[in-house]
């Protein structure tokens, strides 16, 4: 499965590479696995504001998938949501949040879909060419993003929760579903964590803010490292819906992630919902 | 008299048959709901024991005898989901889909997914070996439990 392209890079660097993707869950939305689509290659259907379309294919392959790209093109799809032909991408990728990666974890990142091998999916070319409007609406709710750009460690904390802070922040993308969106679209800052009605639509999402009442404040550290292990809450219920697809890829991180990732999250200001969930 | 009797009896019978349908609909849907919320409950308690063996909150005693429950209930999933019951108690958290009946088959598939999942969980248990135990355990949880609740529970919007 690896191309020739691969022997020549950095192999380090497709290994951090391949545990970003892993944490990212980069293959969930990129592999039409309902049809036993190869990894990566792209085609899943998935539901957005401007109907369901097709995922990219993000093999190398020259052609149809990212083979073309430089470094620089994959950053700034990466961060900004623009493809190399200056057309905006939909939000369902969430590049408002890899806006956050540092440019190291972006090389790798490259790094690792550069190694594996292309795969032709001519079917899939031209399909995301709809849903301008969106496009648009996404390409404000990154602009009105407050401080975006690489992420910048808190000399104020420890490198554990500062790791923490980071996956939350980037891979884990957390506030993607658990932040309500201000009317721009954007994350809304003051409320982070607090949970959002609306998202991920159909469902809600519920408030992970150390609240005791309305969010998870009764959780201990293992408590979130159980979820975020294997899915199952401090009363023996397996999440489900979208967090389920999330705890794929948060079991793929290592033990040490998990715990800086449950670190972070307990430090973060509590923040009461609205109404009781 | 002995006939009058037996005509009342098949008359009595005939009036249940005919009004316990429409009245049953309601109170059976409910009962399911009760049933199924119980049923997930114990497998919750069930998963419960192991991990207290994990935390060494339990002996391996009680974590085997939860695994080993785990594999009946795992067995009665589909009897606390007859058709015509989509949703759940408005009370609660969580609503079954009607996806569960329109792809039957795919339900059928994330349950025996699970129960496979959890005749390993057994196999660990037994060894006492907690990284075993450990690995079954998420393998279970990750590609069993959630497998199912993610495409066949919604939650309740409160």
């Amino acid at each position: 499965m690896v191309s020739r392209a691969a022997l020549a890079a950095d192999p380090d660097a497709v290994a951090r590479g391949a545990y970003l993707a892993a944490a990212a869950g980069c293959d969930t939305c990129h592999t039409d696995s309902e049809r036993g689509g190869r990894p990566y290659a792209g085609g899943r259907p998935l539901a957005t504001g401007f109907g369901t379309i097709p995922t990219p294919n993000i093999t190398p392959d020259k052609e149809t998938g990212i083979g073309r790209w430089s470094n620089a093109d994959f950053s700034r799809a990466l961060r900004w949501g623009i493809a190399p032909d200056d057309s905006h991408y939909v939000p369902v990728f969430p590049y408002v949040f890899y806006n956050r990666l540092s440019d190291a974890d972006l090389a790798d990142l490259k790094a690792f879909l550069d190694s594996l091998a292309p795969v032709s999916r001519a079917d899939l070319k031209g399909a995301q060419s709809t849903a301008l409007a969106e496009r648009a609406q996404a390409a404000i709710a990154v602009a009105a993003t407050p401080a975006p750009g690489p992420w910048r460690s808190d000399p104020q904390q420890d490198a554990v929760w500062n790791r923490g802070a980071y996956l939350v922040a980037s891979v884990g993308r957390c506030d993607d579903c658990h932040t309500p969106r201000n009317w721009l679209g954007a994350p809304d800052s003051d409320r982070f964590l607090a949970g959002n009605k609306a998202g991920p639509k159909p469902t809600q999402a519920p408030n992970i803010t150390p609240d005791a009442e309305t969010g998870i404040g009764k959780w201990s550290e293992d408590d979130i490292v159980g979820v975020l292990t294997d899915g199952h809450t401090p009363d023996f219920d397996f999440v489900g819906g979208a967090m389920a697809e999330i705890v794929k890829n948060t079991s793929r991180l290592t033990a040490e992630d998990r715990r800086a990732i449950a670190v972070y999250l307990r430090s973060v200001p509590p923040q009461p919902s609205p109404e009781k969930r | 008299m002995q006939g009058s009797l037996k005509l009342l009896a098949i008359g009595v019978a005939f009036a249940i048959g005919a009004i316990s349908p429409v009245a049953g609909v309601a109170q059976d849907k409910a009962k399911v709901f009760k049933d199924r919320e119980a049923l997930m409950k114990q497998q919750g308690a069930d998963l419960g024991a192991v991990k207290g063996y994990l935390d060494d909150k339990n002996d391996q005693a009680k974590a085997q005898a939860g695994a080993t429950d785990l594999v009946q209930t795992m067995k009665k999933i589909p009897d606390v989901f007859p058709q015509g019951t989509a949703g759940g108690d408005p009370e609660g958290k969580y609503a079954a889909k009607p996806e569960i009946w329109s792809n039957w088959n795919g339900f059928l598939a994330a349950r025996d997914a699970a129960a496979q999942r959890t005749d390993a969980l057994v196999t660990a248990v037994k060894t006492g070996d907690k990284a075993q135990i450990q690995t079954a355990f998420a393998e279970l949880g990750k590609n069993g439990c959630t497998g199912c609740h993610e495409k066949f529970r919604e939650e309740l919007k409160k």
